[in-house]
């Protein structure tokens, strides 16, 4: 039994070295990255992971005649034209999988097209529970989604904490910061936490008093919040200067080091869950660190999952031996606790990803893991 | 070579869908611009359009013409009432009124929580086609043609001109004014219905100022006086994107900033050189041609 796959492996291996006089196939994977418009800032993190991770496994030569190429292709944030990109990745540059797009919004747009095609797609941002992996058999998901990440998080931390009066704020205008609240909700509840307040913002919106200050009237033992990292930056800051000096818990939105770049000192003792425990000693982090440090960029976890995404992708080329497209789909099925950056990574049988989120918390001006 | 031709095809075709579908909303800015209005509740109408055809379909399983009559339909009733008023208001004044009607709609969306609010409505079936986005413009396109240069095209010439004149010619301009938002309206929710059923999921951010920004500079890029021209301007600009992803690797500037870049310098020399848009660059050249 063990030895079947070994063995088509070989048989693989050397079909391929017939088959071509130099003894590579270059296998494509295309990106559709948010690299321009409101995204942009989580694009360029994940360009930069999903071509060190390509070279990466060309250097190490865990694929044994196939060498992978990126194609790289800007979205411009919006589901035209990440619709247009998902047809040339189909049609034109033929790629054997898809890594992207960055916003769930577009994805709902574009990754039809790949169901239909049968392309496989990875998604390595797209945090919306419903909508993303129940297109098809062909969507897959590296990224957790809030309902992976939240309710853990904040059942940790109140065993750490204690507090049982929560104040809600989040951005009703944005589909992740949605998203991101309707897991909140669900949590508190599951928790039997009393929510004294809920409060709504907008993207464009720069002054939050008016909705913090209603909150802090109902004497909550912490804040709870759900808004993009622009917001989030104003919300911290001005909540520390109405006097709040209790915990604030942030959604995945919080997750980059602009929070701190921001609000500066304010962000001081604020919470978040994250699907990448950046100080993790385990070896696979270690190592995407260390390629980070030599290309001194400073990661952050959409750059940690771009990097896994590419490695899912290369684990199920070398599960089936081929980089076709439905090659790399039946290497996700036998995909099994792949070491990575994340953790040891697995699918779940929803196409979704599956790994141990981690809590953390700002202090000194940093991310740090809270044991 | 037929594969290659196929495989061609399917790369562009959600390109050829688009420049249909901004064709669309570009003329439904037109068609107010073409009576001398500036009136840009144009995402409004398409959002009011996208959302009645999606419900339409999943929720009440009407066949898709019907759907989509609807998607006209429903715009074009709201912009009586809301025509009636604002068309009171000139130029700049009216602009931002009707720029307050996109947003109020889209905010609107953004909190009903029936249609998902921001997340918007997913996993619509794809049942417009790039032949019935091609019919929908090109009947559009005869309308107006038969419009021009008719007692309708002249009296709308007139309003443009000068609107106090053609009152006292005993032309009833707010009934111009009235019919032209109204068609407009019901052209923009024809476009956010195909486009719903084109690319599986409307959401309200999709529906924002940006967009009818966009829209009106199709118009004025194209030429905004010959009922063609914002054809001419969505198409031009539809396609530029894809255009620059080719030629991006050769100049050697990523696709992303080159797009911005190329796209205000179109619009900057179109508005300096070309202030009837691309549509005049035949006659321009003609002129100078002639000119010793």
């Amino acid at each position: 039994m063990r030895l079947a796959p070994r063995i088509s492996l070989l048989v693989a291996a050397s079909l391929l070295s017939i088959g071509s006089a130099h003894a590579e196939t270059v296998v494509k994977i295309g990106a559709a990255l948010s690299l321009t418009g409101p995204a942009a800032a989580y694009g360029a993190q994940q360009k930069v992971g999903i071509l060190a991770a390509v070279e990466e496994v060309n250097r190490s030569g865990a694929l044994k005649g196939v060498k992978l190429e990126a194609v790289i292709e800007d979205d411009a944030s919006t589901k035209e034209q990440g619709i247009a990109v998902f047809q040339r990745f189909i049609n034109k540059d033929k790629v054997a999988a898809i890594i992207g797009p960055t916003l769930s919004n577009t994805a709902t747009a574009a990754d039809p097209l790949a169901q239909g095609a049968r392309v496989p797609v990875v998604a390595v941002s797209n945090t919306a529970p419903k909508g993303i992996t129940d297109i098809g058999d062909f969507i897959w998901r590296v990224s957790l989604t809030e309902g992976q990440v939240i309710p853990g998080a904040l059942k940790r931390l109140q065993a750490k904490l204690g507090f049982k009066k929560a104040g809600v704020l989040y951005g009703n205008d944005d589909a992740f910061t949605q998203a991101g609240y309707n897991v909140m909700k669900a949590a508190t509840e599951a928790m039997a936490l009393e929510v004294v307040g809920t409060q709504t913002f907008a993207k464009p919106d720069k002054d939050y008093t008016a909705q913090l200050t209603a909150l802090l009237g109902g004497k909550p033992e912490i804040l709870i919040v759900s808004a993009l990292v622009e917001n989030a930056s104003g919300i911290v800051a001005q909540a520390r200067q109405l006097g709040w000096q209790g915990p604030i818990f942030g959604g995945n939105g919080f997750n980059s080091p602009k929070l701190m770049g921001n609000a500066g000192p304010a962000a001081e003792g604020v919470y978040v869950g994250t699907a990448w425990n950046k100080v993790s000693s385990a070896a696979p982090n270690q190592a995407f660190l260390k390629n980070m440090a030599a290309r001194a960029h400073e990661p952050d976890q959409f750059c940690a999952q771009a990097w896994t995404g590419v490695m899912a992708i290369a684990e199920a080329i070398r599960l089936s031996g081929k980089g076709g497209r439905e090659e790399v789909r039946a290497g996700f099925l036998k995909l099994k606790a792949l070491p990575t950056p994340l953790g040891t990574f697995s699918f779940l049988e929803s196409r979704d990803g599956s790994h141990d989120p981690a809590l953390q918390v700002v202090k000194d001006g940093k991310f740090q893991i809270v044991q | 070579m037929l594969e290659q031709l196929s495989d061609l095809y399917l790369t562009y075709q959600s390109t050829l869908g688009y420049i249909g579908i901004n064709a669309l909303l570009a003329l439904s800015v037109y068609v107010s611009l073409s009576c001398g209005q500036l009136a840009l509740g144009s995402a409004g109408f398409a959002a009011l359009g996208a959302y009645a055809g999606a419900l339409a379909t999943m929720k009440a399983d009407l066949p898709f013409p019907l759907a989509l009559l609807l998607s006209a339909l429903l715009p074009a009733l709201v912009a009586v009432p809301l025509g009636l008023p604002v068309l009171r208001l000139k130029g700049v004044f009216l602009a931002i009124a009707t720029i307050g009607f996109g947003e109020v709609v889209r905010l609107g969306l953004v909190n009903w929580e029936y249609v998902n609010g921001a997340q918007g409505i997913v996993a619509i079936p794809q049942k417009a086609s790039i032949w019935m986005i091609s019919l929908a413009v090109a009947v559009t396109l005869y309308v107006l043609s038969r419009v021009r240069g008719s007692k309708w095209g002249f009296a709308l010439e007139a309003i443009r001109e000068d609107e106090p004149a053609a009152r006292t010619m005993g032309i009833p301009s707010t009934r111009y004014k009235l019919a032209m938002l109204v068609l407009g309206a019901a052209l923009a929710g024809l476009a956010g219905g195909l486009e719903a059923h084109f690319t599986f999921m409307v959401a309200p951010n999709g529906f924002g100022f940006s967009r009818v920004v966009d829209m009106l500079v199709f118009a004025v890029v194209g030429g905004a006086q010959l009922f063609w021209g914002p054809v001419v301007g969505a198409g031009f600009l539809t396609v530029l994107p894809e255009v620059l992803r080719e030629v991006a690797p050769l100049v050697g500037i990523e696709p992303g900033p080159l797009r911005m870049l190329v796209n205000g310098l179109v619009l900057l020399l179109v508005i300096l050189y070309l202030p009837a848009g691309l549509v005049s660059l035949p006659r321009r050249l003609r002129e100078r041609r002639a000119a010793p």
